[in-house]
């Protein structure tokens, strides 16, 4: 069969089956091994610290740009009461998660591969297993364990800032009332909204988490090679998140409405 | 004693290694000479399982270890103290924590004696007060003996070495030289030294083995190498004679 596909499609099939390999054996180490928690919490902070800024700031201007967008429409319909409701619902839903995943992409990705494709090319990482001790569980499972559990944190203080940005912009543009914005935000953000957005923030960092460590673990090719490995990590992270986005949206709104039908 | 039995390395369409056989007797100094792209680092990677022969078998101390899966090669591996091409230490950590990383995996020992073992390990390498800096601090020759610190912190049975010269300026290369012999001689190590330092191997090796694309075209001691037909040694002993 192999003869008739293009040879673009079966690189790619290999490079999907390395990586699942891959994700494969840093879950049966994490599993087999005592996971050194130190490392993941060292990890953990770093992470969160990288991206704090930039997600603060992300989340408030995208809270600002969602009540600025949203206010035109409900101001139509005079329902002026639900904006905030219904600009922090999307934020939850969707902007939120995605804003996170950028960020993450940007940032903690890009710096993870270029970190480990750097150990790789100057052989610190032959130097551990040559020491006795085992990279995936020393190097790889702390920092794939700390991407994924920083994006909660890092998606908390966004969806904070971006409460805070939105009811700014509301009371600058729309002449909201702080008690009026926030009143239809409980109503409006609904558990299985709050559960979406979550489920997302976990699918997108384990693809990130997941894309960044195989890419540098697996870099060759001295500088050239970590070069090539960071444009991978942000072009297959950048493109995995809007599809599994996509992905995600679709399943968990079947699941939504299976369980409402019942 | 390490012994290589027709062992075959290859990538894909490319054989690197085409059926090497060699034995390198317990406390002996062999020197793995060739070319560039000879497959002569692949042979290293090959004994300490960082690659896996294709086909072949790879004996250390009558122990079968090619088809060890890699949770069992991590033992190995401790005995068998591997300096690269490159100095290959962690940079985020200091000198003494790149010495001390493996015998904090390996060891029961307290802090005093993993100090101790640093120290010790230095002071073989002729290094001492560097142990607070980082590896960025220090000059690219400190790096490598560095580098041999940390692998002998872990006082293993064998050495091995990765053109442990490249890089280095004729003093530094003539120093590290040095150091190896010293290091074999004091603490009884069956050594490999991967190199294209013929004169070296004249002065202190025991073995020689020559390799050319990816086959043993030539072994014995220095003496019996100064006698070789083989093209390939001629080349290097008119390099010698000409320096």
């Amino acid at each position: 069969m192999s003869a008739y596909m293009p040879k673009s499609i079966l690189l790619f099939l290999e490079e999907l089956g390395r990586t699942m390999q891959f994700a494969g054996l840093v879950f049966r180490t994490g599993v087999a091994n005592k996971v050194p928690m130190h490392l993941v919490f060292e990890q953990i902070w770093k992470v969160f610290v990288q991206s704090l800024s930039t997600t603060a700031l992300a989340g408030f201007f995208v809270g600002g740009i969602m009540t600025v967008q949203f206010t035109l429409q409900v101001k139509q319909f005079g329902a002026l009461g639900y904006l905030g409701g219904l600009s922090t619902s999307g934020t939850f839903r969707e902007v939120g998660p995605l804003l996170i995943a950028f960020m993450l992409s940007g940032k903690v990705g890009a710096y993870t591969s270029a970190e480990l494709g750097t150990m790789k090319v100057t052989e610190q990482i032959d130097a551990i297993r040559c020491l006795g001790a085992n990279p995936i569980l020393e190097l790889i499972l702390p920092r794939f364990i700390g991407i994924i559990v920083a994006s909660f944190f890092l998606l908390f203080v966004g969806l904070m800032m971006s409460v805070g940005g939105g009811l700014l912009m509301g009371i600058i543009f729309s002449g909201i009332q702080v008690e009026e914005y926030l009143r239809h935000i409980p109503t409006i953000v609904s558990i299985p909204s709050i559960f979406g957005g979550l489920f997302k923030c976990l699918v997108f960092s384990i693809l990130i988490a997941l894309v960044c460590t195989y890419m540098g673990y697996s870099t060759t090719g001295g500088a050239k090679g970590v070069g090539r490995a960071v444009v991978k990590t942000a072009m297959i992270t950048m493109v995995g998140i809007v599809l599994s986005d996509w992905a995600t949206s679709m399943i968990f709104d079947s699941i939504l409405t299976l369980v409402m039908e019942a | 004693m390490i012994r290589f039995n027709n062992v075959v390395k290859k990538f894909g369409e490319r054989t690197v290694l085409k059926g090497i056989s060699f034995k390198v007797e317990q406390g002996k100094i062999a020197f793995i000479l060739g070319t560039s792209g000879t497959g002569k680092s692949v042979l290293l990677k090959n004994l300490v399982g960082l690659l896996r022969p294709t086909s072949g078998e790879i004996y250390i101390d009558d122990k079968e270890v090619s088809q060890l899966t890699e949770e069992e090669y991590l033992p190995v591996r401790k005995e068998c103290g591997m300096v690269f091409q490159q100095p290959a230490l962690f940079d985020s950590l200091s000198i003494f924590e790149n010495i001390a990383f493996g015998l904090r995996r390996h060891e029961k020992l307290s802090e005093e004696q993993i100090a101790e073992r640093v120290s010790e390990a230095l002071s073989l390498v002729h290094l001492k007060d560097v142990s607070q800096k980082k590896p960025q601090e220090i000059s690219y020759g400190m790096q490598k003996r560095v580098s041999m610190a940390r692998t002998l912190a872990l006082r293993p049975k064998i050495l091995l070495f990765d053109e442990p010269t490249t890089g280095l300026d004729p003093v530094t290369t003539q120093a590290v030289n040095s150091l190896i012999h010293e290091l074999s001689r004091k603490l009884k190590t069956t050594s490999m030294v991967v190199s294209h330092d013929m004169a070296c191997a004249l002065s202190i090796a025991d073995q020689v083995i020559v390799l050319d694309q990816g086959q043993i075209v030539e072994q014995g001691s220095p003496q019996e190498l100064l006698k070789s037909k083989v093209q390939l040694v001629q080349d290097f002993l008119q390099e010698v004679k000409e320096q």
